[in-house]
């Protein structure tokens, strides 16, 4: 989880720049030939990605999300920003009435997603319950007490947070129209150069025979959901990874994959994931909501 | 499932994506903006169409349309239409006491028409191929273009055409103002050629060595043809979030040869009995205008689109379209949609069902119900829903009515009693299919 190197490549008319985080390849994107301020914003932007990572990997020992996990019931100081990322995720949790909660990472101890058709038993999951739900959660702007034995998860919401943070730092660098993706989460500071969209090619994990998506986008972000590798296949049902906090069970007939495009991008994010909370209510859902969205059943 | 379906309840939906908005303007300590548009490769719609009239013409059609968004707002459109069409069309004579016989449009052979029957004629047979192009793209900010063709090929018939249009946003995108323009180029060369105007249709033995002169005798030439030439003017008002406006007017030219070579006239004496039958003739310039307002409202849980149009020309038609259609939305991505249209027509200066042998030939004439006075209301009911896996399909049902009324005319002698006016029933049914 060391940092690494940055690479600038020129892509098109424009520079790309090439990092990996956060377990996925990421690239920043500019209309620019100006190789010397690609470095800059490139270093700015993984850096920045890096930092999030750090701080909120629950893989990695000195993050704050270890810290929160290992506290066993005891209060623990948080900071402006993970106070912020804790109201961003309560108000997800309150929003869906509790199928979005950070704290349900921990029913990976029972559920597998290799592809087989091993389900976990109900004694299994009804063990793991009690040790879910965000409203169990007490948190203020300066401390926080998860209760011992439970979990909580960033991944569902960091990703898509770092992309709107990159955002906020180009724009107050530089004018030069950038795109920052991700691992298939991205947004745009804004139209290219001569007022023209930038043309994005949003690929399926794992859902290979579908053809690339091509998205044109001017400003604001898009966030797919969805990763057709990860399921299982019992008795001819298809258990999506997307598991309900409450019963903890797999919806059943998730899409294989949800885009949404959004102004930012964990709103983009956060929506794609309440869709395939949804299972087969997604079309419901999303085709309510004014914003455009793409739908792999 | 169910409970997880049930616990965000449609009605809580539409807050969601704002109040995720909120919320992430919150975590970032921003406001934004933002429009992003999806582009999805070839869409296409298909639709099979049945169009039945009473003891008349019955028409199927097969449509596909396909739709793909290129970078930058660029669109092409395709679509091809085939068309069969069979049956009996009215040939404009007026019914009789007694048995009328008529010559075929080709000149080969004879039909008879029983007593007290509107004569049809029988043998209309014919297959259409059409295929439309259309090319949309943005010029610069707020300007969009677009341009097509137009190729349709009958079995005696070409129509070749070009279009382009302008729209411009305004008023943040809240007015758009649309200007278009196109030109067809028809080629009409009727099985038969075209008749003389206001010659008689020859009747007798097309077996008889010298049928061929005299049939020959009453034909013009083969072919003829006629330019149509459209401009309209536009104007889209977005006037909330749940209801716009649309007013647009089009002034059309039509020049060349209009008249119907398969189409002709009774000549009746005082007694209202046929002495002769003359083809009809109709001036070769037509020059039409319209204005359409359509207004589109979106209620809580249903759409509402009335419009009505007002068509006149210089050939005296004035007509009247309201039209009302109503989608409600129901659960389950689906809707239905009942559908009422009324239109009222009234008939061309040179409109009569019949001439009288005992006055002098008119400049132009024409018997033709379709350019005589009349109502016609449309009744349907159209089905849609969206299936798992987004395709879309949608089922229509329709009832047609046309109601030809007498202008005017007095009905001497035997056609007093004879309905010179018979009303034209039809259904139509249509399945729609997108993915």
């Amino acid at each position: 989880m060391g940092k690494q190197a940055i690479s600038v490549h020129s892509q098109g008319a424009g520079l790309s720049v090439q990092f990996n985080a956060m377990a996925s390849p990421c690239e920043l994107l500019l209309d620019s030939t100006d190789t010397h301020l690609a470095k800059q914003l490139g270093n700015l932007v993984a850096n920045e990605v890096w930092r999030i990572e750090q701080k909120y990997s629950r893989y990695n020992p000195n993050s704050v999300c270890t810290a929160i996990n290992n506290s066993q019931g005891r209060a623990v100081s948080i900071d402006n920003e993970t106070f912020a990322l804790l109201s961003f995720a309560q108000q997800c949790f309150n929003l869906s009435q509790g199928l979005f909660d950070i704290s349900s990472g921990i029913l990976r101890q029972v559920w597998h997603f290799d592809g087989s058709d091993t389900l976990p038993t109900r004694s299994q999951i009804n063990a793991l319950l009690p040790k879910i739900g965000f409203d169990k959660v007490l948190f203020n702007e300066s401390t926080i007490t998860l209760p011992a034995a439970m979990e909580l998860d960033f991944g569902g919401i960091g990703k898509e947070y770092a992309v709107d943070k990159c955002i906020q730092l180009l724009k107050q660098r530089s004018n030069v129209p950038a795109l920052v993706n991700l691992g298939g989460d991205l947004a745009v500071t804004g139209e290219r150069n001569d007022a023209q969209p930038w043309q994005v090619g949003i690929e399926h994990p794992g859902f290979e025979q579908q053809k690339t998506m091509v998205v044109s986008l001017r400003s604001g972000a898009l966030a797919t959901s969805g990763d057709a590798k990860r399921y299982l296949l019992n008795n001819g049902v298809r258990y999506s990874h997307i598991l309900d906090p409450k019963t903890g069970w797999s919806v059943i007939d998730a899409p294989r994959s949800i885009t949404v495009a959004a102004p930012q991008c964990i709103q983009a994010g956060m929506l794609a994931t309440l869709g395939m909370l949804q299972g087969r209510g997604a079309h419901t859902l999303l085709d309510s909501q004014p914003l455009p969205h793409w739908i792999i059943p | 499932m169910q409970l997880i379906e049930s616990k965000m309840h449609k009605n809580q939906a539409p807050n969601i994506a704002s109040a995720l908005g909120l919320a992430a303007c919150a975590l970032l300590g921003t406001s934004a903006t933002a429009q992003a548009e999806i582009n999805k490769d070839w869409q296409f719609d298909t639709a099979v169409l049945y169009y039945g009239e009473t003891d008349r013409v019955m028409a199927t059609e097969a449509m596909i349309n396909g739709k793909k968004e290129f970078a930058d707002d660029h669109f092409l459109n395709l679509r091809l239409t085939l068309d069969t069409l069979t049956g009996a069309s009215a040939n404009g004579a007026v019914a009789q006491p007694d048995v009328q016989t008529f010559t075929r449009p080709s000149g080969n052979g004879q039909y008879d028409v029983k007593p007290g029957e509107t004569p049809l004629d029988d043998t209309f047979r014919d297959t259409r191929v059409q295929l439309n192009a259309q090319w949309t793209q943005p010029l610069a900010r707020d300007y969009t273009f677009s341009s097509g063709v137009h190729i349709s090929k009958e079995y005696d018939y070409l129509s070749l055409g070009v279009n382009g249009s302008l729209a411009i946003d305004f008023n943040k995108k809240n007015t758009t103002l649309s200007l278009g323009g196109s030109y067809f180029n028809d080629t009409f060369n009727p099985e038969g050629g075209i008749p003389i105007a206001f010659t008689s249709m020859p009747v007798g033995d097309s077996k008889a060595a010298t049928w061929d002169d005299t049939f020959n005798s009453t034909r013009l030439t083969d072919q003829d043809d006629k330019t149509t030439t459209d401009l309209l003017i536009g104007v889209t008002q977005i006037i909330n979030r749940r209801m716009l406006v649309q007013l647009n007017y089009s002034h059309s030219i039509v020049d060349g040869y209009q008249s119907d070579p398969f189409k002709v006239l009774s000549v009746v004496n005082s007694e209202g009995l046929a002495q002769d039958y003359l083809y009809e003739n109709r001036p070769d310039k037509r020059t039409k205008q319209s204005v359409y307002l359509q207004s589109k409202v979106h209620l809580d849980s249903s759409i509402v689109d009335v419009s009505y149009r007002y068509m006149w020309d210089d050939w005296e038609i004035n007509s009247h379209t309201v039209d009302t259609r109503w989608r409600l939305l129901l659960w389950d991505d689906s809707y239905l949609e009942p559908h009422f249209r009324y239109y009222q027509q009234s008939a061309a200066e040179f409109y009569q069902p019949f001439l009288n042998a005992a006055e002098a030939l008119p400049q132009y004439a024409s018997a033709d119900y379709r350019i005589g006075e009349m109502d016609a209301y449309t009744l349907g009911l159209e089905y849609g829903t969206k299936l798992s896996n987004g395709h879309a399909l949608s089922l229509r049902a329709e009832y047609y009515t046309q109601q030809p009324t007498n202008n005017g005319f007095a009905e001497p002698g035997a056609l007093s009693s004879l309905d010179l006016f018979p009303s034209v029933d039809a259904v139509v049914l249509q399945f729609s299919y997108s993915f």
